[in-house]
């Protein structure tokens, strides 16, 4: 039994049990340990997700948040014949999917660049990391910036070098307007997406390649192995795990966000760049139909469960491997 | 007893009017307020706090320990909002009350008193810039102050009342202390040029003369069909100038119409013709920026761009005229009137002494609203044009800016502008659908999926008049949309 020859070699056997103290017991020990992270999950995670389960049930407004009266399933058939919900499902998947692509291939020459000695190397890491501790309100003002309208120092680049402006290849107009148009508000928003998040999966990832036993590059390099046949065949799937572990704080990061949306295109044109999470908001918060914005705030919810039990599995699977 | 404000026998709006001026404070709150008003021609009159507003009495001084936290938009005027704390400041010395005022992103209105609703906790009164109609739940009737303010100053403004009252439940949700107007900004050398020395003053005007502008030098129109107030507003006026209504008196939606069509077929045009995708992604101040970079031939917009060209850009300044809205093809002219001063009370307010307090600040404010239109540099509009008699009267501020104007009367045309102004909710009253209506973006979407060629206008019109049609059914059933009892007519 636990505890119970505790420094037992000082006590005759006839002695009356010695005390038991909480930290002796592993039951009351595991439940203490485990409190914070149970209080967490259900205060911040199952509660507010009941909750919204609730509230899109019912006719809950901004002016009168309590669950008083429910309607069925109304809210959710609403949203969904609603133009924005098309829209809105599309780009969600398409950013989050693109970003990720993205993402995965930066990661990957950033971790490789990192991995190795060269000069300026500090440097190098200071900027890579800076627009992970770059403020979103100054980031957001130096991307708005970038993609003005007007005065973006990008079209100004391509106007000098020939590339914009009357009879040229991007021309007539003088300017692209990033943010006023469908296909690149979207790339505008997975840019950013991949900026602000690339230096954590770099940070994440970086930590399991340095991991990896130089004797193995080593090898490879007197069996003639080349650099991308190491990549493939060493580096890879030696990072497999980190790499699904980037790969679903990205989706978990990315499908549930509308920051980014929300300082750019704001849903426009129409509803060209909408987003679920920045619909909700608007439809929920700003509009005031709060029941409709949580109805389709749980419409993320089905796809985040499904990349998480993917991830895990996959990230299982290759552990066992 | 002291600690309670109440309800006297309602006297005669003469002798309210004797007591407010014999009661005045004489307070100097202007010398705390700006160190740039050297040169500002005729002042507003000292603040005065008066304890007597019609049937409302109040105590001279508020128990000890009577605070009031005040949460509103930073003006688009900056200079306002030094002159506004100063005044809270001062007011609450006179009253024994501890005020703290917090300015924050007119964005950022709906989602903190949503957050505050939700929590039964925020600030004492909040200050939205537009109809708060969908909180309607979560906010106490204002019925006494309204009233009180009628009998003082007489019938609010509409663009005002309508934004404060809903009929169908004879229920003041709020407490409107001004509004702004939304004039037609042209650059008079680019119309001069084309051929309208006096800027457009058609829908037609702007699309033939905008064209041209835009062909000969590369300077579009800009009006804005992006997510955002600026191009919800223009949305609006182009509607009710071509004729058409979003919704009717009653609150009946009205959208589907040849008129509206009518008005999007248009906006597209202009689109095609004068202007670039830009106007897709505005926010609030790109019109602004555009416009005093040189950037817009014209906008529609209140003074405040302009107010930040005198100091920035003088020669853009001068170079601005103002109209007011344009003429449809009827030669009908409705433009919508530009943000509003509304406060609310909301339910978690229970302190009784707070909330005396909170309905004597929102009077005070109305008696001393000529220093809040003189330091909002005429930006802000009375509700009751009689506590600013200064603004419209001949040879007062209008005709000589005290904000150096050149000529001193360049704003002139903001004198008639309640003739050409409506409201959100125009013909009748904002009620909740009204107010998710424009929140939520749907009449800027519209025009925007028509001048993209994503819908025809026929089909933009029919499909947002459904959504409009949802909104206001959803309300409907909560009884909060239809007729009833005008505001003009309650007593």
């Amino acid at each position: 039994m636990a505890g119970g020859n505790a420094g037992g070699g000082h006590r005759s056997p006839s002695e009356p049990s010695e005390r038991i103290g909480i930290a002796d017991r592993d039951g009351v020990v595991g439940v203490i340990m485990l409190a914070p992270a149970v209080i967490y999950v259900l205060a911040l995670v199952a509660i507010p997700f009941l909750l919204a389960i609730a509230l899109s049930l019912s006719d809950a407004t901004v002016g009168n948040p309590g669950i008083h009266h429910f309607v069925g399933l109304a809210n959710f058939i609403s949203v969904v014949r609603e133009a924005a919900f098309v829209f809105a499902l599309r780009n969600s998947i398409i950013i989050t999917a693109a970003t990720l692509v993205l993402l995965t291939i930066l990661t990957i020459l950033q971790v490789e660049l990192l991995a190795r000695n060269f000069t300026g190397k500090r440097i190098a890491e200071i900027l890579l990391i800076l627009p992970w501790a770059m403020p979103v309100a100054l980031a957001a003002v130096g991307w708005l910036w970038l993609l003005d309208s007007e005065f973006s120092p990008i079209d100004w680049i391509l106007r000098a070098v020939g590339l914009l402006g009357p009879g040229t290849p991007l021309g007539p107009a003088n300017n692209l307007y990033y943010l006023g148009r469908e296909w690149l508000g979207i790339g505008a928003v997975v840019v950013i997406n991949v900026w602000r998040t690339l230096p954590l999966s770099t940070i994440i990832v970086l930590a399991g390649r340095t991991a990896i036993p130089n004797e193995l590059f080593e090898q490879a390099e007197l069996d003639g192995a080349g650099y991308f046949r190491t990549l493939l065949q060493i580096t890879l799937p030696a990072l497999g795990t980190l790499l699904i572990v980037a790969i679903l704080f990205t989706v978990l990061v990315i499908f549930g966000d509308m920051t980014v949306v929300a300082l750019t295109t704001r849903g426009g044109p129409g509803y060209t760049t909408e987003i679920l999470p920045y619909w909700a908001y608007l439809k929920g918060i700003q509009g005031g139909a709060l029941s409709q914005g949580a109805a389709i705030a749980l419409f993320l919810f089905p796809v985040l469960l499904a990349a998480s039990i993917l991830a895990l599995r996959m990230a299982y699977r290759s552990e066992g491997q | 007893m002291a600690r309670k404000w109440q309800k006297s026998t309602p006297i005669a709006a003469s002798i309210a009017v004797a007591v407010l001026c014999a009661l005045g404070a004489g307070a100097n709150v202007f010398a705390a307020a700006n160190s740039d008003q050297s040169n500002v021609g005729s002042k507003p009159p000292p603040v005065q706090f008066p304890a007597k507003f019609g049937a409302l009495s109040f105590p001279e001084k508020f128990p000890a320990g009577t605070s009031l936290s005040i949460t509103q938009w930073s003006h688009f005027v900056p200079s306002y909002d030094k002159w506004f704390d100063a005044y809270a400041r001062q007011w609450g010395v006179e009253n024994n009350v501890k005020v703290t005022v917090q300015h924050i992103s007119y964005a950022d209105l709906n989602s903190t008193l949503a957050a505050a609703i939700a929590a039964h906790n925020g600030p004492t009164l909040m200050q939205m810039n537009a109809t708060p109609a969908a909180f309607i739940q979560g906010l106490q009737p204002l019925n006494d102050i309204n009233e009180a303010a009628k009998t003082v100053y007489g019938t609010g403004v509409e663009p005002c009342t309508h934004q404060t009252y809903l009929p169908v439940k004879q229920e003041w949700y709020g407490y409107c202390e001004g509004w702004v107007v939304d004039p037609g900004d042209y650059r008079i050398s680019l119309w001069k040029a084309a051929g309208y020395p006096q800027g457009p003053t058609t829908y037609d005007d702007l699309l033939k003369g905008g064209q041209a502008i835009y062909q000969k030098t590369g300077i579009p129109v800009g009006v804005g069909m992006s997510p955002e107030i600026d191009s919800e507003f223009y949305a609006r006026s182009l509607i009710w100038s071509f004729g058409g209504q979003v919704q009717d008196a009653c609150g009946n939606v009205m959208l589907n119409s040849p008129q509206v069509i009518d008005a999007v077929k248009y906006q597209a045009k202009l689109f095609h013709a004068a202007e670039t995708p830009e106007v897709f992604s505005w926010n609030a101040a790109s019109n602004n920026q555009a416009f005093v970079s040189g950037r817009a031939s014209y906008i529609q917009n209140s003074i405040s761009f302009y107010r930040t060209a005198q100091d920035s850009n003088a020669k853009v300044a001068s170079d601005t005229g103002f109209r007011p809205g344009l003429k449809g093809p009827t030669g009908a002219v409705h433009q919508t009137a530009h943000v509003w001063f509304i406060y609310v009370l909301p339910n978690y307010v229970t302190d009784k002494n707070q909330i005396a307090a909170a309905k004597k600040f929102l009077l005070d404010l109305t008696a001393n609203y000529a220093s809040d239109t003189y330091y909002s540099k005429l930006y802000d509009f009375p509700a009751y044009p009689p506590t600013v008699p200064e603004l419209a009267q001949k040879g007062g501020w209008i005709d000589h800016d005290p904000w150096g104007s050149n000529p001193p009367d360049k704003l002139s045309v903001l004198r008639g502008a309640l003739d050409w102004t409506a409201w959100l909710g125009y013909p009748g009253y904002a009620d909740p659908a009204t107010s998710e209506v424009y929140n939520t973006f749907l009449l800027s979407t519209m025009m925007a999926q028509a001048a993209r060629g994503e819908k025809t206008p026929e089909q933009a019109v029919k499909d947002t008049a459904a959504q409009v049609q949802q909104i206001a059914e959803k309300w409907k059933r909560l009884g909060y949309v239809g007729c009833g009892q005008h505001a003009a007519s309650k007593d």
